[in-house]
């Protein structure tokens, strides 16, 4: 019952938000502008209550976008401004106009066969109630102006549908895509079993190493493969491994939790860990400052080095173990059959090509179609894969891309964000508030989401503030990205922490207990990074 | 996710001691419940489904009043408890009981006394890893006790939770 009322609520607060824009005027902001306001407003109430599954709202977002915005849409189409011919006067090079037709600044429209306008300067002769006698040598009798110069779509030149619907192949999302087919393929030929082992042979029966080599496993496995996945895997390994413990030894809950922390901070690594990374990543290269792959793994791989550490402490501390010794037998070897061959070649050629791209200069977007094209061709995933691939993730990303598209087209970017002065609250404390706000939204809301209301949000502080001292954009939206990552305090935070409770071996106020500390320690970390570290990178 | 209970019905005492302390390891999860007679199953069993599901039910063929066979045919028919898992432990059974047994009661495993306890213990494993394979939709909390390999690969064929 709860569950309807939060979904009634939901409903209510979109509409009402999608509406307000086209009930109040907002000054400064053009009438598309208001229009994407709406559609944001109602994405954000959806996004957060969830009446519908969150993909579901993206989806909704790129219709409303295709409806309202582009040109080919109803409201662009039906709302064509009128337009009139001119009529010449006696005097040569003179003109009768409509009085609507002249702006303040003396400037007509003229409509151009493609549909956009050129404003051509006039000198005003006679100003009439209704028309105005003008003097001008561009305008010709030929020429169509328009009647209603202060018409929103006068100014405004919407984008095509096109724009909006190739959100869905925006290039970081074949970046993931190409991602995750290769964890796709790991999994079928259990690459990913043969590499815990491999990780986990050497540390022996020391339950204080087997902890350090369970979390490092989970972390290289998932800075690779979803987290999700990698989570629900590594369970697979670790759970059949507790039997052998005393039912209340502590060692349990420190063994389970370990698999959830180090997928969340793994998926850090790389820009193809995690969906929000990717988010970050889009919005970056759409300011054209797309970052190599490898420069993304420089700039994570210390605090996730780092938070690794500290999250094998605080394990533990919180939980220390009972027992001396845990024994471990993992069984699964690494697969020899030539198709498994095929995938280990496809792999380390895909990760050898996205590591040098300083080196040969080709985008990572492009090398990871790779795997998409090599997989497939070469027998080593099937159709059943493709199918298998998370279109709900890459339809959520898809909306996140589109709507930062048209926030920044229509000019709601720089009027949201027009009304502080940025740059007296110094860049620093704007990108530490930036990610504070996006670890508390992501305790609750789905990681992904978060960095996609906020991705566009750091953007559009990015182009007023861009002059505060110490803002830099790519930092900024990597801190997001990371300090998303953080949010792992409750079941609901992350689908790792959901499958971790699911094993029936924790209790809620262990994950918190973990989850909360290793989390504001590693928020303290982000902010030391955005301060010292992240900066160096900026171009 | 409701709890999945283990019966064990043996009219003789000493034997149904020896039943339940092979099962110990299983108790953690799985609680085992006794009977001697088919009658008194039968209201365990109304009990067990008032806080969960019957797992296994491990029966002794010969019992004083109504036999085992009768009471797992009978059990099967019940929509409630048609996908418990269904095992037979006896002495001496004739070929006519038997296949009533496998026939009617869909009987999963049969068991010779005297059994030694690795192979009650395998049996009663594999068992109820059929069960929580056909009845369940979260097999975490069972890896570390039932077949973690066949649960782990159920696991992988899953669809996993939508989105980080």
């Amino acid at each position: 019952m709860r569950m309807n009322k939060r979904k009634v609520v939901g409903i209510f607060l979109g509409l009402l938000g999608f509406f307000l824009p086209w009930v109040i005027q907002f000054p400064g902001l053009s009438f598309p502008g208001h229009v994407t306001l709406g559609i944001f407003l109602l994405a954000a109430a959806f996004w957060l209550t969830e009446p519908v599954p969150i993909y579901t709202t993206s989806m909704l977002v790129i219709f409303l976008e295709v409806l309202l915005l582009s040109a080919e849409g109803p409201l662009c189409l039906f709302a064509r401004p009128p337009v009139a011919a001119v009529t010449a006067e006696a005097a040569p090079r003179e003109f009768r106009l409509p009085a609507r037709a002249v702006t303040a600044g003396s400037e007509v429209l003229v409509a151009r066969p493609s549909g956009a306008f050129d404003a051509v300067k006039v000198e005003v002769l006679e100003r009439g109630p209704d028309t105005v006698r003008v003097q001008s040598g561009t305008l010709s009798t030929t020429s169509q102006v328009l009647t209603q110069a202060d018409h929103w779509l006068a100014r405004y030149v919407p984008a095509s549908y096109r724009t909006f619907f190739a959100a869905l192949a925006d290039p970081i999302i074949i970046l993931f895509l190409g991602g995750c087919l290769l964890a796709d393929a790991s999994v079928k030929y259990r690459l990913d079993r043969a590499l815990t082992r491999m990780f986990l042979r050497p540390v022996g029966t020391s339950p204080r190493l087997i902890l350090l080599g369970l979390l490092i496993a989970t972390a290289v496995l998932s800075a690779f493969m979803s987290n999700t996945a990698t989570t629900a895997m590594m369970m697979t390994v670790v759970l059949p491994l507790l039997a052998g413990l005393d039912r209340d030894d502590p060692l349990k809950v420190a063994v389970v939790l370990a698999i959830p922390v180090g997928a969340n901070i793994g998926g850090i690594a790389t820009p193809i860990g995690t969906p929000p990374n990717a988010i970050a990543l889009a919005a970056l290269t759409k300011q054209g400052l797309g970052v190599p792959f490898v420069q993304w793994v420089l700039m994570a791989l210390p605090i996730v080095v780092v938070t690794l550490g500290v999250s094998w402490v605080v394990l533990m501390k919180l939980f220390r173990p009972r027992t001396a010794e845990l024994k471990i037998e993992l069984a699964g070897a690494f697969d020899r059959s030539p198709k498994a061959w095929g995938l280990y070649v496809v792999f380390g050629l895909t990760a050898l090509l996205w590591f040098t791209e300083n080196q040969h200069g080709i985008s990572s977007n492009i090398i990871a179609f790779l795997p998409v094209v090599a997989l497939p061709m070469f027998g080593i995933v099937g159709k059943k894969e493709i199918h298998a691939l998370p279109w709900d993730v890459f339809w959520l990303m898809a909306g996140g891309i589109s709507l930062g598209t048209a926030i920044k087209t229509t000019g709601l970017a720089e009027w949201m964000v027009g009304r502080v002065d940025w740059a007296s609250l110094g860049g620093f404390a704007i990108m530490a508030g930036l990610a504070l706000l996006s670890f508390l939204l992501a305790n609750f809301l789905s990681h992904t989401v978060t960095v996609t209301l906020l991705a566009p949000i750091a953007v559009s502080v990015g182009s007023v503030a861009g002059a505060a001292a110490g803002f830099d954009l790519t930092t900024a939206l990597v801190t997001v990205a990371v300090a998303s990552s953080y949010g792992m305090t409750l079941p609901i935070s992350t689908p790792p922490n959901a499958i971790a409770m699911g094993s029936g071996v924790l209790q809620t106020q262990h994950l918190v207990k973990a989850g909360g500390v290793i989390g504001v320690l590693g928020m303290a970390l982000v902010l030391v990074m955005t301060k010292y570290y992240w900066p160096l990178f900026a171009r | 996710m409701s709890k999945i209970y283990i019966l064990c019905i043996e009219d003789e005492p000493e034997v149904l001691e020896a039943v339940v302390r092979d099962l110990a390891p299983f108790e953690a999860a799985f609680p085992i419940e006794s009977a001697s007679t088919a009658a008194e199953a039968r209201r365990v069993v109304e009990s067990i489904l008032q806080q969960g599901q019957l797992g296994l039910v491990l029966c002794d063929h010969i019992l004083p009043g109504e036999d085992g066979v009768s009471f797992l045919v009978s059990l099967h028919r019940d929509p409630r408890t048609t996908s418990s898992r269904k095992v037979l432990l006896t002495a001496q059974a004739g070929l006519t009981d038997t296949i009533q047994a496998v026939n009617q009661a869909d009987l999963n495993h049969y068991i010779a006394k005297p059994w030694k306890p690795a192979e009650l213990h395998a049996v009663v494993r594999q068992q109820l890893t059929e069960f929580v394979l056909q009845n369940e939709t979260n097999l975490y909390p069972y890896l570390s006790l039932l077949d973690g390999e066949r649960l782990g690969e159920k696991i992988r064929q899953q669809p996993l939770p939508p989105d980080e």
